[in-house]
């Protein structure tokens, strides 16, 4: 017997509509986004076919991916998040999530315009330009005011009694009113972060501060979903004290352009291994629903997975023979559609409660982990290869090319797996919520 | 329910319907007017001439309701078939102009009366069991078997016949249905549109059609990126059926207005993308789509959805759709075909009004919320963006810096990086590097994190415009099975050129010291030894024949820009190498041209090559033109 309910007994939804369209949100862009990926690795195979694009072709294609899955997929779970801790979804500030959600898809859907009618600012993962530039913070800002009305206006309720949760949700609000102009000025083509010179790509430092930055997200996470175990658990102190510790070394550091090859930037960089034994333990102090196991598993082995292999792949030699190669096109895979996305998965699980059970098709979970297995598996053999023969990828042979058709499968399998999630959300947002079911019983009664 | 439906089996309502769509787009719309062409019967005289046509299923639509003779709907559609084989097979015969105007009339009068007499008691012939789906398949059936390639394809007599023989079986099929068969007596009962909304969302879809198909069938570049070849036939056939199918599924879950919305934006972005013949097989894919779910409504709604209490009320309802929708809207959209070339931007906008904007007033009656918020932050965005523009101090840029902009635009940056790593093999193949502090100085540096092709830090110095224009054009040809698409779109205007000039720009200081750097690398022995001259010429074939073979594309197409013709190295001269020597000095000299090319000409290097590959193409060129010299 599956521990999980089954989809076709489920016949009332038990979340907040908040969070069970931030999840739908969030799930329509997946969908499009892996439809994407999935016509740009057509494209790599049959490049004739830009020819029926127009001028929408490959490399404008790739923005949108990428945007898409990080403005869309892998943000718009952390709305749901926000709604939860910040109590937006209850009461009568509720009924505006739905309007935040539709003005975030829409920053989206302009975004995606813009970039495919070729607007971009030439800042990979931070490409907002013109309009769009302007309109996406300002949807953050929405997002914000939204999360900041419902602080106050249920400043007296039980959520919110004791300094502590009071002063960390003001602090909270404070650091996100942040995000949206550091987002508009980030996106200024005249900032640019410390380069190695060695490879031109980000500094040990600059890893090690963006990495920081997810560990403290993840330190956090457990505090706004669920509550600790009853029993005194001293890894959360701990963790949070070798955090503070690593910000002070981030910190000495510095931003200032340097080599990978010098010890104390690789060394430091190493400093993140003490994360392998240290999160599981620190999610094991908290108390889950039991629907998330499976994804709770599944981001602690791909997070482990990335932090082992981020900092092998920077160690002088290996990064030199994988810098600009299929190899850390899939170690980007492994962090976003491995790590991100089981991670997102698992908050989503949590936050929908009973109504988790639309992740938790047995099916879906093994086509998507085992297809970004298969696929960072087939990106690091690609890599290797490429790192001593450029002309693999330039002048594609019978290897590279089936190293891309199966690529292709490993794609659409991902591809399914978000529809499933995305046919199951839909029907879930459509389902009558359990309070309207029981008000209704009640009057029939 | 229907009495007597025992008799019904299904598959003539299906088959009739597949008939009537057969004889409309293989036959009245498509082979007749090839017919005419073929007697002269071209300009204001067929413009006449499809008036006749028009005139003729306008009155028979209309009239079909009306008629007190054949009061039986199965002698009615009888008559219409025979009418209709009739006018087929008389296109066979040699015509005049007068003649040519009867027999229109003709072909539109059997259309008219058939089609409504079809439509008006469709159950007669369906049964009641699943007439939708019925309907769908008879629609999809018809679209199919119109992209039947032999039969697309062949003469207009032949199509005439065809369709005329269809017909007699159509009067076949009638006779298979009991006499006894009565009318329907209720309609399906359907949440109920206005008879006038539907007709004008008709009437837009019909003129949408009819002007994209024309336009298609008459400019040559569209009709070669859309139903030529038995691919786009068979995919057009396939495309058709499964849109007739999916619009049965979304008749009955979603309705007819969401079929109609959805039909409006496929035929509206197919016109939309009609405007750049690029676009084509784009269009191909979408126009079909629209074309079968609105054609399955235009059968279904006067037939099962309309709300009509009668009969009377149902073929009355039809004859107007098919009047004023059908055969107006047809002939609306084929005059502005003819007259503009094109369906204008203003008028798809105009046909989503009447189409979509009930449907939007509804969505946004209940989202409000959404609609305001949305508008409002779209509208405070609006007016920052503004202001911000306002506040800048405009700059006027120059052919380098819009061409790197033009190199952002395009998304260049997720296959080619900017940056030369030192003391790597890179300086050797794409150097030489660039400082930290000369990277900072641009906006933003273009690094890129991928290399899917060469890095381009310093392209400016080992490539010609000439080069890159032709490889812009087209890189598969140009650089021997390259994966990059064309960008050939880009010199229909100047962002090609200034792409180019910026290319151009791309190069250092340190160029100079680099081609001495060049001069310096010579073939390693382990190289040498793994050279092999079958595959030499293999390589050859792929990367240079397309310049130096006599008959080479690139060098044919761009033979009178290149700065001098590339010699047809199968004979030489071989213009930079010593003219005697030993055979590995020579090797070496070629193995360098090849790998860098020659700076200050056209000829590009192959940088990326393995150096055994170099080897392998100087050591077959070598051999061959010794070989040359000996039987000389």
């Amino acid at each position: 017997m599956s521990p999980y309910p089954s989809a076709k007994t489920i016949y009332a939804r038990t979340s907040s509509p908040g969070v069970a369209g931030a999840a739908w949100h969030s799930l329509l862009w997946l969908v499009i986004a892996n439809a994407i990926g999935v016509l740009i690795a057509v494209l790599l195979l049959s490049p004739s076919l830009n020819k029926e694009l127009g001028e929408w072709t490959y490399g404008r294609w790739v923005i949108v991916h990428m945007n898409l899955e990080l403005y869309g997929w892998s943000s718009l779970p952390m709305a749901a998040f926000l709604f939860k801790v910040y109590g937006a979804d209850r009461g009568p500030l509720a009924q505006w999530c739905r309007p935040a959600l539709w003005v975030w898809s829409t920053a989206l859907g302009v975004g995606t315009l813009s970039w495919l009618s070729g607007q971009s600012s030439g800042k990979l993962f931070l490409d907002w330009s013109g309009y769009a530039r302007i309109y996406f913070p300002l949807t953050i800002l929405a997002l914000w005011l939204l999360i900041a009305a419902a602080l106050v206006s249920g400043w007296n309720s039980s959520d919110n009694a004791g300094l502590a949760a009071r002063s960390a949700k003001v602090l909270g609000l404070v650091l996100l009113l942040v995000v949206p102009f550091l987002i508009y000025i980030a996106s200024s083509p005249t900032l640019y972060p410390a380069i190695n010179p060695d490879t031109g790509g980000p500094t040990g430092a600059s890893q090690l501060e963006s990495s920081l930055i997810v560990v403290a997200i993840l330190l956090m996470l457990p505090f706004g979903l669920t509550r600790r175990k009853a029993e005194r658990s001293r890894t959360i102190a701990i963790a949070w004290v070798v955090l503070a510790a690593e910000m002070v070394l981030c910190l000495a550091l510095g931003r200032t352009d340097i080599s990978h090859h010098r010890p104390a930037q690789y060394l430091s960089l190493g400093s993140l291994l003490l994360w392998l034994p240290l999160t599981p333990a620190y999610y094991a102090a908290f108390e889950w629903h039991a629907a998330t196991r499976r994804w709770r598993i599944a981001f602690l082995c791909w997070w482990s997975a990335l932090v082992l292999t981020g900092w092998v792949m920077f160690l002088p030699g290996v990064l030199d023979h994988f810098k600009f190669t299929d190899g850390l096109v899939g170690h980007s895979l492994l962090a976003m559609a491995g790590f991100v996305s089981s991670l997102l998965i698992f908050v989503l699980v949590e936050l929908l409660g009973e109504d988790g059970w639309i992740f938790n098709q047995t099916w879906s979970f093994y086509a998507w982990n085992g297809g970004v297995a298969a696929y960072v598996a087939l990106m690091f053999t690609a890599g290797w290869r490429e790192g001593f023969d450029p002309a693999f990828t330039m002048a594609p042979g019978s290897m590279r090319n089936a190293i891309y058709d199966i690529r292709l499968l490993v794609g659409i399998s991902l591809l399914a797996a978000s529809v499933d999630w995305f046919v199951w959300a839909t029907k879930l947002v459509r389902e009558p919520s359990l309070d309207s079911v029981t008000s209704a019983q009640e009057v029939t009664a | 329910m229907l009495r007597g439906n025992r008799h019904v089996a299904g598959w003539q309502g299906a088959s009739l319907v597949a008939i009537t769509y057969v004889y409309f787009l293989i036959f009245a719309q498509f082979a007749f007017l090839k017919r005419l062409s073929s007697l002269g019967v071209e300009g204001a005289q067929l413009k006449i001439v499809m008036a006749a046509m028009a005139i003729g299923g306008i009155l028979l639509s209309l009239l079909a309701p009306r008629l007190n003779v054949w009061s039986q709907p199965n002698a009615r559609l009888r008559i219409g078939l025979c009418t209709s084989a009739a006018a087929a097979f008389l296109s066979l015969l040699s015509f005049g102009s007068v003649a040519a105007l009867a027999e229109s009339f003709l072909i539109g009068a059997g259309l008219g009366l058939l089609t409504v007499t079809l439509v008006t008691h469709l159950r007669q012939w369906t049964g009641s069991r699943n007439p939708l789906l019925l309907v769908g398949l008879g629609t999809g059936a018809g679209y199919f078997a119109c992209n039947f390639p032999p039969l697309f394809t062949s003469s207009p007599g032949t199509q005439g016949v065809v369709a005329g023989l269809l017909c007699l079986v159509g009067v076949g099929v009638s006779f298979s249905v009991s006499a006894s068969t009565a009318e329907e007596a209720e309609t399906e009962r359907r949440p109920t549109y206005s008879f006038f909304r539907v007709l004008g969302c008709f009437a837009a879809l019909v003129w949408l059609d009819s002007a994209a198909f024309f336009i298609i069938q008459n400019t040559p570049a569209l009709k070669a990126g859309t139903w030529e070849g038995s691919l786009h036939l068979w995919a057009n056939g396939g495309l058709h059926f499964a849109a007739a199918l999916a619009s049965v599924w979304l008749l009955r879950r979603k309705g007819l207005s969401l079929v109609l919305s959805a039909a409006f934006v496929a035929l509206g972005v197919a016109c939309l993308l009609l405007l750049d013949p690029s676009h084509a097989a784009f269009a191909s894919v979408i126009y079909p789509i629209g074309v079968s779910l609105y054609s399955v409504a235009l059968v279904a709604y006067p037939s099962l959805l309309a709300p009509a209490a009668s009969a009377a009320e149902r073929g009355r309802m039809a004859g107007w759709i098919y009047a004023i929708a059908g055969w107006l809207g047809s002939a609306m959209g084929i005059g502005m075909g003819q007259n503009l070339g094109h369906v204008p931007p203003v008028f798809v906008l105009g046909a989503g009004c009447v189409v979509l904007l009930p449907w939007v007033v509804k969505t946004v009656r209940g989202r409000q919320r959404e609609m305001v918020a949305t508008a409002v932050v779209l509208l405070a965005a609006f007016c920052v963006e503004h202001f911000v523009v306002a506040v800048q101090i405009p700059s006027q840029l120059n052919e380098v810096e819009r061409g790197r902009q033009v190199y952002i635009s395009e998304g260049c940056i997720n296959c080619h990086s900017q940056y030369v790593r030192p003391n790597t093999a890179d300086v050797l193949m794409w150097g030489p590097s660039e400082s930290i502090e000369d990277l900072r100085r641009e906006h933003p540096p273009l690094i890129g994190n991928r290399r899917q092709g060469p890095d381009l830090a310093e392209v400016g110095g080992r490539r010609s415009p000439l080069w890159l224009r032709a490889h812009f054009f087209d890189p598969h040809e140009v650089s021997g099975g390259s994966i990059m698409p064309s960008y050939a779109y880009l010199f229909l205007d100047r962002r090609g050129n200034d792409l180019v000039a910026y290319i151009e720009s791309l190069q250092g200081s340190g160029t100079v010291e680099h081609v001495a750097a060049e001069r310096d690398w010579h073939l390693s022995a382990s190289s040498m030894a793994a050279a092999n001259a079958g595959e030499g010429e293999r390589l050859y074939e792929r990367h240079c024949a397309t310049c130096h073979n006599v008959n080479g594309s690139t060098r044919l197409i761009w033979q009178a820009n290149f700065k001098r013709l590339p010699p047809d190295l199968r004979v030489g001269p071989f213009y930079y190498l010593p003219p005697y020597g030993p055979a590995a000095l020579r090797i070496d000299r070629l193995a360098q041209i090849t790998k860098f090319g020659v700076a200050g000409t056209d000829m590009p290097g192959h940088e990326y090559l393995p150096d055994s590959e170099i080897a392998s193409i100087s050591l077959w060129l070598t051999q061959s033109n010794a070989q040359l010299s000996q039987n000389r």
